[in-house]
C-alpha cells in the first residue's frame, strides 16, 4: 500500500507498461523535459528517453493522427492532448479515423491507442481550457472512455487502457492531479467496471471523476438528515457498468446523475435515459440530473464557481426526493 | 538509373489492371450494381504502380477517397475489392467499408480514406512506428492537390521533417479539388514548392509517365529507407472523370480535358514499350486480355458472394464488444 | 517604343536534382518577385513595354497586378496571346514571337534548359539568362534589378553587341537531320527513356560533348572541365568518353555532389568539326542536363560545336557602357 497523487497514479500506470513493452510510447505537447502541462509525465523522459517520451509540435491533428498510424502499425501509443478542449483540433483523427478503422476495415485492423485528455473547470482557465467533453466521445461507436477519480483507479485504468486493442479516451481531472490517495493494487482495473465508493440504502448518486468527491460531501450532509446515499463511481463511461447502476438503484429506488459537463446534451442525459428506459420499475422518483450551467466556462472565480455544479446541488436535488 | 524490361512490363500490368478495374467500376456504378460513392483513379494510373514498384509488402501506404489505384498497385486482391464494392460479406471489409475504406493490413495498406487530408497524419504514425521499432520499412502517403490546403498536410510534413520519418509524400496533382481547379484553390502551381517550408526535398515530375515517377520514387524511397527523412514528390496528372461517378464535371474546360486525354498514360506507355522493343504489340495485347479476364473473374466472384447478415453490422465495432442488435 | 521580353519558366528549379543532390530551390512566387524587380528597373531606364511569355503560373499578370496595386506600374505589361502547352515549346514559341516583335532584349528566368529553348528560336536578340533553376552553367545568378537595368541598357544602345558575347552552341544531328541544340553540353546516356528528364547518374553516361567547360561549373560539363578549360571565347569545344580504365578526375556533377569519374578519349573539337558515332543500342541524348533525344541502334549521331549560339549580354559591361553613354544622368 502506498500513497500516491492522482497524477502519480497516471504516471505509474504508463511507466509500468513502458518498462514491460518497448512498443508503448508517450507523445504530446511538452510531455518530455517539461513533464507535461500538469506534471503527469515528470521524470519519464529520464527513465525512457526522448524517443519514447516524445515532445510534439503544437499540432493536435498530427498528434492524434500519429497515434492512429502508430497503433495501426505495431506500437501501443499513448497520446496526450494538453487540454481536452483541444480535441476540437484533432477531432477528425479520433472520430473518423481511430474510432472507425476497425469497423470500416471489416475488423482487420487493431487500434491499441490511448488518448489522454485533462478536463474540467475550477482552475480559472476560462472557456477554452476548462470544458468537460466526455459526451462528444461517448457518442462515438468504436471509442472506449474512462474517467478515473483516484490514484489507484488512474493507475489500474491506465494499464487496462494500454492493454486494450481499441482506442481508449482517458480523461484526467485537472483539480485532482495533486490529490493523494491510497494505492493498494498495481493491477489493471477492467474497463466497464464501476465501484461503490460509499454504500447507502436511500439514494444512488451516479457519478465519476471529480464529482465523486462532491457526491461524498453531499452524502455526509444528507446522512445528518437521515438520508443514506450510495455513491457510484462509474470509472468507465463506455463500456458502462449498467449492472452496477441497476444493482444500486434497485436497492435505493432513487437516482441522481451528477456530472460536471454542461447539462444540455451531456453524458448525464444518456445515463438518465438508460435509468429511465431500463430501471424505471425500480424508481420512486424521477431521475435528477445535475450538470454545469448551459454556458461556456466563465473566467472570474465567482462566476466559475457559480457555473460548476457542486454538493449543494446534489443535496437540494436529494431533498426534493424525500 | 537502369529500369529493367521486366519491371517496365510489370508496371504496365498494374496500370492496365487499374484502368480496367476503374472502367468496370464506372460501368457497374452506372448500372446501379455498385452503391454509394465511387471516386475513380482513371488518368492517374502511371503514379501508384510506379511508386509501389519501389515498395515491399511490409512497407505501408496511406490512401485517399480515390484509392482503388493505390490498393491495386500495392497488391490488393481484385476479387475482394470488387466484392467490397458490391457490399458483400466476403469483401475486403465484410461490406462495412465500401469503395472509400478498403484496407489490407497484410499488404501494408492502411486504408483508403473518406476524409481529405487524413492520411497525412496516419502516415506520420506509421513513420514513427517504423523508426521506433527500428525496421527499414517506409510509408508512402498518397494524396491529391486538394488535400494540401488542409492543416493536416502542413502538420504532418512538419512532423515528418523534424523527426526525419521514413515517409514519401506523393502528391497526385490532378488539378482539381472536387470542382475547384488548382488555379482557384491555391496560390501556387507546384505543390512541390511547399516542401521547402518543411525543409525537405520537393520535386515535380510528369505524373502521366511511370518512368519519371519511378525514378523519383526510387530515390525518395531509398532516402527514406536509409533514415535520411521524408520527401515530397508532386506528380502532375489529370482526373479524367468527375470527382465521383455521376459528377458530369462541367467545370472542366473541354480543351483542357482533350489536352490531357492526349497524354493518357495507358496508350502512351504501351506505345513506348512497343516502340522501344520492351514488349511486342502482341505481348501488350496478351496482357490486356489477361487483365480483362481478371476483372471478369472478380465481378463473377463478387456477384456470387452472399450479402452480409444484418446481425453482422454490430460486430467489429470493438475487438471485444458486440453491440446490441435491433429487434425487428 | 522600347520593349523587352521576359520569359519566366514556372517549371524550372523543381526537378529530381532536389532529391538526388542539394540543388537550389526557387519557388514560383520568388520568380514573380524577380520579374517585378526586372520590370521596375527597366521602366526607370525608359522601357515602355515588358512582353511576357504566357504560362500556367501567370507570372506576367501577377507582376502587373502587384505593381499596379502598389501604384508603381509605369510600363505596359503585355502577356503574349498564344495557346500554351506547358512544355519547353512555350519558351521556344515566345522567344520567336519576341524576336519578331523586335524587343531590345530577352530576359530568361530558368535553368540551362530554359535558356536552350529560348536560344533555339532567336538569332539576333540579346539574351540575359537569370538562373532560377538548378545550379546552372549558362544562366547566371543575378539580381533581378541588375538584369532589368542591363536589359534596358542594351535596348537603348546603338551597338548592343558590344556588350555581348556571341555564344557557341552544339548542334545535334541524327542520321543527317538537325534534331536539336545544346548551349553547354550534350551527353549520351544509356537510358532509353526521358524519365524524370534530368540526368544525375554518371554510371549511365557514355560521352560528353561541351561547347565550353570549366571546373567552376556544376553539371556534366564539369567533368571535362576538371581536365581542361575551354572558355566561352575559345574557337573550339571538347569531347570525352566515360569508361572504366580512364583517367580519374573529381568533378562537381551536381550541386554539392563531387564525384570521381574516369574519362577517356579527350578530344578538342574545332568549330564546325563533326564528332560522331553510330549508336550500338538505344540511348538518350541529354541536352544541357535534360534527356531529350532518343536514339535507336544504328542511328548515326553527329554533334558539332558552332559559333551560332545566342548573343549573351554581359550585364556588368552593359551597365558600365550605359554609364559612359550617360543613361543614368538626370
Amino acid at each position: 500500500m502506498k500513497m500516491m497523487t492522482y497524477a502519480e497514479g497516471i504516471r505509474e500506470g504508463m511507466s509500468i507498461r513502458m518498462r514491460e513493452n518497448p512498443n508503448v510510447v508517450l507523445f504530446g505537447e511538452d510531455v518530455g523535459a517539461f513533464g507535461g502541462c500538469f506534471g503527469v509525465s515528470a521524470g519519464m523522459i529520464d527513465e525512457f528517453g526522448p524517443d519514447r517520451v516524445r515532445d510534439t509540435p503544437i499540432s493536435e491533428g498530427a498528434i492524434v493522427g500519429c497515434a492512429v498510424g502508430a497503433a495501426a502499425t505495431g506500437l501501443r501509443p499513448i497520446a496526450e492532448l494538453m487540454f481536452c478542449d483541444f480535441l476540437t483540433v484533432g477531432m477528425d483523427q479520433l472520430v473518423n479515423q481511430a474510432a472507425k478503422m476497425r469497423y470500416m476495415f471489416g475488423g482487420k485492423i487493431s487500434m491499441p491507442m490511448v488518448l489522454r485528455m485533462p478536463a474540467g473547470a475550477g482552475t480559472g482557465a476560462a472557456a477554452q481550457h476548462s470544458q468537460s467533453l466526455e459526451a462528444w466521445v461517448t457518442h462515438v461507436p468504436g471509442l472506449k472512455v474512462v474517467y478515473p477519480s483516484t490514484a489507484e483507479d488512474a493507475l489500474g485504468l491506465m494499464l487496462s487502457a494500454i492493454d486494450d486493442d481499441n482506442p481508449v479516451v482517458y480523461f484526467e481531472n485537472k483539480l485532482l492531479m495533486g490529490v493523494k490517495s491510497e494505492v493498494k493494487s498495481l493491477e489493471p482495473i477492467p474497463l466497464g467496471k464501476g465501484r461503490i465508493v460509499r454504500e447507502g440504502g436511500d439514494l444512488s448518486i451516479i457519478t465519476y471523476g471529480r464529482q465523486v468527491f462532491d457526491a461524498l460531501k453531499a452524502a455526509e450532509e444528507l446522512a445528518k438528515e437521515g438520508i443514506e446515499a450510495e455513491v457510484v463511481d462509474l470509472r468507465s463511461l463506455y463500456p458502462l457498468d449498467t449492472e452496477l447502476m441497476e444493482q444500486s438503484i434497485s436497492k435505493t429506488h432513487k437516482a441522481i446523475v451528477f456530472t460536471e459537463e454542461v447539462k444540455r446534451g451531456g453524458y448525464g442525459g444518456e445515463l438518465s435515459a438508460i435509468i429511465g428506459e431500463e430501471m424505471f420499475d425500480y424508481l420512486d422518483a424521477p431521475v435528477a440530473r445535475i450538470g454545469a450551467l448551459n454556458t461556456p466556462v466563465p473566467f472570474a472565480p465567482n462566476l466559475e464557481q457559480y457555473y460548476m455544479p457542486n454538493e449543494k446541488d446534489v443535496i437540494a436535488a436529494a431533498r426534493k426526493m424525500f | 538509373m537502369a529500369i529493367s524490361n521486366e519491371l517496365m512490363k510489370d508496371m504496365y500490368v498494374r496500370m492496365r489492371r487499374i484502368r480496367d478495374f476503374e472502367s468496370t467500376a464506372a460501368k457497374l456504378f452506372a448500372e446501379g450494381k455498385v452503391p454509394g460513392f465511387v471516386h475513380l483513379y482513371l488518368g492517374e494510373e502511371a503514379i501508384a504502380p510506379a511508386v509501389c514498384e519501389c515498395l515491399r509488402d511490409d512497407d505501408f501506404i496511406t490512401s485517399t477517397h480515390r484509392g482503388h489505384g493505390h490498393i491495386i498497385a500495392k497488391g490488393g486482391d481484385l476479387k475482394l475489392m470488387m466484392a467490397e464494392l458490391f457490399g458483400r460479406e466476403t469483401g475486403y471489409c465484410k461490406g462495412k467499408g465500401g469503395s472509400m475504406h478498403i484496407a489490407d493490413r497484410d499488404k501494408g495498406i492502411l486504408g483508403a480514406n473518406g476524409i481529405v487530408g487524413a492520411g497525412h497524419c496516419i502516415s506520420t504514425g506509421a513513420g514513427l512506428s517504423i523508426k521506433l521499432r527500428k525496421t527499414d520499412q517506409v510509408c508512402v502517403c498518397f494524396f491529391g492537390d486538394g488535400s494540401t490546403n488542409q492543416g493536416t498536410f502542413h502538420e504532418s510534413l512538419n512532423l515528418a521533417s523534424i523527426w526525419k520519418l521514413p515517409i514519401v509524400f506523393v502528391c497526385e496533382n490532378n488539378h482539381y479539388g472536387i470542382s475547384m481547379s488548382q488555379a482557384r484553390h491555391q496560390a501556387i502551381k507546384d505543390v512541390a514548392d511547399r516542401a521547402a517550408a518543411y525543409n525537405m526535398p520537393g520535386i515535380s515530375v510528369d505524373g502521366n509517365d511511370p518512368l519519371a515517377v519511378y525514378e523519383a520514387a526510387f530515390e525518395a524511397v531509398a532516402r527514406a529507407r536509409a533514415g535520411k527523412g521524408p520527401t515530397l514528390i508532386e506528380c502532375k496528372t489529370y482526373r479524367q472523370h468527375g470527382h465521383f461517378e455521376g459528377d458530369p464535371a462541367t467545370y472542366k474546360p473541354k480543351e483542357e480535358q482533350a489536352a490531357w486525354m492526349a497524354k493518357d498514360p495507358l496508350p502512351r506507355f504501351a506505345r513506348f514499350l512497343i516502340d522501344n522493343g520492351v514488349m511486342s504489340a502482341e505481348e501488350v495485347e496478351a496482357v490486356d486480355k489477361k487483365v480483362a479476364k481478371e476483372i471478369e473473374d472478380a465481378i463473377a466472384f463478387a456477384e456470387a458472394q452472399p450479402i452480409p447478415s444484418p446481425e453482422s453490422s454490430v460486430v467489429d465495432v470493438y475487438s471485444d464488444i458486440v453491440e446490441e442488435v435491433r429487434e425487428r | 517604343m522600347a520593349s523587352i521580353g521576359i520569359i519566366a519558366n514556372p517549371a524550372s528549379g523543381k526537378d529530381i536534382r532536389r532529391l538526388v543532390s542539394y540543388a537550389t530551390i526557387i519557388d514560383n512566387n520568388e520568380k514573380v518577385n524577380i520579374c517585378q524587380r526586372i520590370v521596375l528597373a527597366a521602366q526607370e531606364l525608359g522601357i515602355d513595354e515588358c512582353v511576357f511569355m504566357p504560362e500556367t503560373f501567370m507570372i506576367g499578370p501577377k507582376v502587373a497586378d502587384n505593381l499596379e496595386n502598389d501604384g508603381v506600374m509605369k510600363a505596359r505589361i503585355n502577356v503574349l496571346d498564344f495557346e500554351i502547352d506547358a512544355s519547353m515549346q512555350d519558351t521556344v514559341t515566345a522567344a520567336g514571337i519576341m524576336e519578331e516583335m523586335g524587343v531590345g532584349c530577352i530576359v530568361v528566368l530558368g535553368g540551362d534548359g530554359t535558356s536552350r529553348a529560348a536560344a533555339k528560336a532567336i538569332k539576333r536578340t540579346p539574351l540575359i539568362s537569370v538562373s532560377t533553376g538548378t545550379n546552372n552553367v549558362y544562366p547566371a545568378l543575378m539580381e533581378g534589378t541588375v538584369a532589368g537595368m542591363a536589359a534596358a541598357a542594351v535596348t537603348h544602345m546603338p551597338e548592343p553587341y558590344s556588350c555581348c558575347i556571341h555564344d557557341k552552341r552544339i548542334e545535334l544531328r541524327v542520321n543527317g537531320e538537325l534534331r536539336d541544340i545544346a548551349l553547354i553540353d550534350a551527353v549520351v546516356s544509356s537510358d532509353f527513356f526521358a524519365g524524370a528528364r534530368a540526368i544525375w547518374d554518371p554510371s549511365r553516361i557514355e560521352r560528353i560533348v561541351v561547347s565550353r567547360c570549366h571546373p567552376a561549373t556544376i553539371g556534366f560539363s564539369a567533368i571535362p572541365g576538371a581536365y581542361r578549360i575551354i572558355g566561352d571565347a575559345d574557337p573550339c569545344g571538347f569531347a570525352v568518353t566515360l569508361k572504366q580504365g580512364g583517367e580519374k578526375v573529381l568533378a562537381s556533377i551536381a550541386a554539392g555532389v563531387l564525384t570521381e569519374v574516369e574519362i577517356s578519349d579527350p578530344k578538342l573539337l574545332m568549330l564546325g568539326e563533326p564528332y560522331g558515332f553510330t549508336a550500338e543500342q538505344r540511348c538518350m541524348i541529354a541536352l544541357d542536363g535534360e534527356r531529350e533525344v532518343a536514339v535507336a541502334p544504328g542511328d548515326r549521331v553527329v554533334m558539332t560545336v558552332t559559333a551560332d549560339g545566342p548573343w549573351r549580354v554581359l550585364p556588368k559591361k552593359a551597365l558600365e557602357e550605359a554609364q559612359r553613354l550617360g543613361m543614368y544622368r538626370r
